[in-house]
């Protein structure tokens, strides 16, 4: 095999085996690990304090304990962490951070303490409106708070220079991130969409000093290779693209992921910091400056028309709206973007999936068909 | 000679087209994925038109069964070949609406016939034909009965429920009450028309509207369709085998190109 296809290859292993990565990652850097609920955490203080952040975001779990605190209409990520959470699956974890982007997370917030408890709860409640200037304010108070409840956990005094060294590695891991996304759009062969979801993934549960430079290391690779031909190329857009098998029928039609849209990929690292500010400035404003995210209020929404700007520089044919089942947030946005994808003439396909998906032949008959419809 | 096999949920369906795309031949037998239907169909319609299978220059498969039929050079989805079939027999169509034994699709298609969007069901038989299976067993009636009885009704009863599972216990408790057969049946085809016109609005009806699939052979469910969309709905003179006759030209255009 060839360094990049090693390099893919031990990444991708990494993103489809969580528990064994984030134990191996904690005996390689004698870290305690911070497990982070969806959607977006400063993982920046996390690491600061000389923690790993563990980003916990689900899985394909069968749901025995979960459901005494959850309805069956309930977001299946949130069912998936606390049945593992009640299982043991988390028992290496020293606290988890509970955000309140959605209905369902803010139930979380309160039955995770009662259905896990004895491990120690945190949360992040963020703004949701983010125009007045006085959301700024409220983060920069939480992140002071949250920097000491990280060196709680630690023992280690995250100083100004710490969170500065953080958060330069996590700029690092964010431009090396949004070059790995572009270059695999122009390699969709070398990175089928299977491996790019995972390579993408491992980085939840590996050190970010590592992990980037495994990134930076295949980016180099990918950079030295001629650009290659998919049969046809799609952006995903919504939560996330999973399962596994919902992946495969993507490699297996010969379609190419051009760019993603996702909460758990480019959302997380496609914006830049501003130069300026203290540190906890930096981050509060790159909360600031997120654009066409549905977890975060926006009075105009931008989203209809990044994904059709996505399509135009990505080259892309189409695009895919991974649903994922009972998200509200994302089903309410939905309609929106969808007059505005169809104005643009861009073909546009909705499948519902959820990680529970045992059976895809419904969705095979879907990309496939998409597939016979855009080339 | 050019052959297309649609192997369905619950349904196999065979058409046999010559060389200048007329069609030789169209079978349909009622097994489907999963069973020897697709063989016995496509073995029956060569019985019947006396084709020889060697005389087949390029076979395609589509439907549920189309991923593991050997028998076939390609396989493509059932809605690409259902708005092929639609376009060579119903020319002009913009919209079509196939209801088959398991699922529900709603396809647009341009000028030329070629898929511009499309949408099915979620994994619900709710707006299928198994849910009219399921209402035709509980009416004490064989699913061809349903069509004559359902255009009898005068005084239609509302099935509210979205579930077949549940809404087998809402008609058993209808009848209990006293209501008609007919007028349950009726209520039946009206709970699966709106359920597929949800669906079609939300891809967009533009006319002319065509229904394919087993369910188009059922008169009443094609006007309580037509009913819920507002809009009139021709069916093709064989609807059942439409998604075969769709492969059957694909299969003609395909020969010698791959």
């Amino acid at each position: 095999m060839s360094q990049v296809q090693d390099l893919i290859g031990a990444l991708s292993g990494a993103g489809k085996n969580p528990k064994e990565t984030v134990l191996d990652e904690m005996k390689r850097t004698g870290k305690k690990a911070v497990g982070c609920f969806p959607i977006y955490v400063p993982e920046e203080i996390i690491h600061a304090a000389g923690l790993l952040p563990v980003g916990l975001w689900g899985g394909n779990t069968e749901f025995k304990e979960a459901d005494k605190y959850f309805q069956s209409f309930c977001c299946s990520i949130m069912r998936a962490n606390v049945e593992q959470g009640i299982r043991g699956t988390y028992d290496m974890l020293s606290a988890v951070v509970i955000t309140s982007y959605c209905d369902t997370l803010r139930a979380v917030l309160v039955n995770w303490p009662v259905a896990v408890p004895n491990m120690k709860t945190i949360p992040m409640i963020l703004p949701q409106n983010r125009i007045e200037p006085a959301a700024v304010e409220f983060m920069l108070e939480k992140f002071e708070i949250f920097r000491g409840e990280m060196e709680s956990i630690s023992g280690i005094k995250a100083t100004e220079s710490m969170l500065e060294e953080s958060f330069g590695l996590y700029e690092r891991y964010r431009a090396a991130m949004r070059d790995f996304t572009e270059l695999a759009g122009t390699h969709p062969k070398t990175v089928n969409a299977v491996d790019r979801h995972y390579v993408i993934k491992a980085g939840y549960f590996m050190d970010k000093e590592a992990y980037t430079e495994k990134i930076e290391q295949i980016n180099t690779c990918l950079k030295g290779m001629p650009d290659e031909k998919a049969g046809a190329k799609v952006v995903l857009t919504g939560l996330l693209a999973e399962p596994e098998n919902f992946l495969e029928l993507l490699a297996e039609n010969g379609i190419g992921v051009a760019a993603d849209d996702l909460a758990q990929e480019s959302r997380q690292f496609r914006t830049k910091s501003r130069p300026d500010g203290s540190v906890f400035e930096r981050i509060a404003y790159r909360y600031m400056d997120l654009r066409g995210c549905t977890f975060f209020y926006e009075e105009m929404k931008a989203r209809g028309q990044m994904l059709i700007d996505m399509v135009k520089q990505s080259g892309a044919d189409g695009i895919l709206v991974c649903m994922y089942k009972f998200c509200d947030p994302e089903e309410f946005d939905y309609p929106v973007y969808k007059k505005e994808v169809e104005a643009a003439q861009i073909p546009m396909l909705y499948l519902e999936i959820e990680q529970q998906m045992d059976s895809v032949e419904q969705l095979r008959t879907r990309i496939q068909s998409f597939k016979e419809m855009i080339m | 000679m050019f052959l297309g096999v649609d192997i369905g949920s619950s349904s196999s369906k065979a058409v046999l087209i010559n060389p200048l795309g007329e069609i030789v031949g169209q079978k349909a037998i009622q097994m489907g994925t999963g069973t020897v239907g697709a063989k016995s169909v496509e073995q029956a319609l060569l019985e019947e038109t006396g084709v020889k299978r060697s005389d087949v220059l390029f076979a395609v498969v589509t439907g549920y069964g189309r991923m593991t039929y050997p028998g076939c050079d390609l396989q493509i989805t059932e809605i690409s070949c259902h708005a092929a079939g639609v376009c060579f027999s119903l020319p002009g169509t913009r919209t079509i609406v196939d209801i088959g034994g398991q699922d529900a699709k709603v396809i647009r298609v341009d000028q030329a016939g070629r898929v511009v969007n499309f949408g099915m069901n979620e994994k619900c038989a709710a707006g299928t034909g198994r849910f009219l299976e399921v209402m035709a067993r509980v009416l004490g009636c064989r699913i061809g009965e349903l069509s004559a009885l359902a255009g009898k009704s005068q005084n239609t009863v509302k099935i509210s429920s979205v579930c077949t599972v549940f809404a087998e216990s809402e008609v058993i408790s209808q009848l209990a009450a006293g209501a008609k057969i007919e007028d349950v049946a009726k209520g039946a085809h009206n709970s699966v028309a709106t359920r597929v016109a949800g669906m079609c609005n939300r891809i967009g009806v533009e006319e002319a509207v065509a229904m394919t699939g087993g369910v188009a052979l059922n008169q009443d469910m094609v006007k309580s369709m037509a009913a819920a969309l507002s809009v009139p709905i021709c069916v093709p003179e064989s609807p059942q085998t439409i998604g075969a006759l769709g492969a059957a030209h694909f299969a003609r255009e395909k020969y010698g190109r791959l």
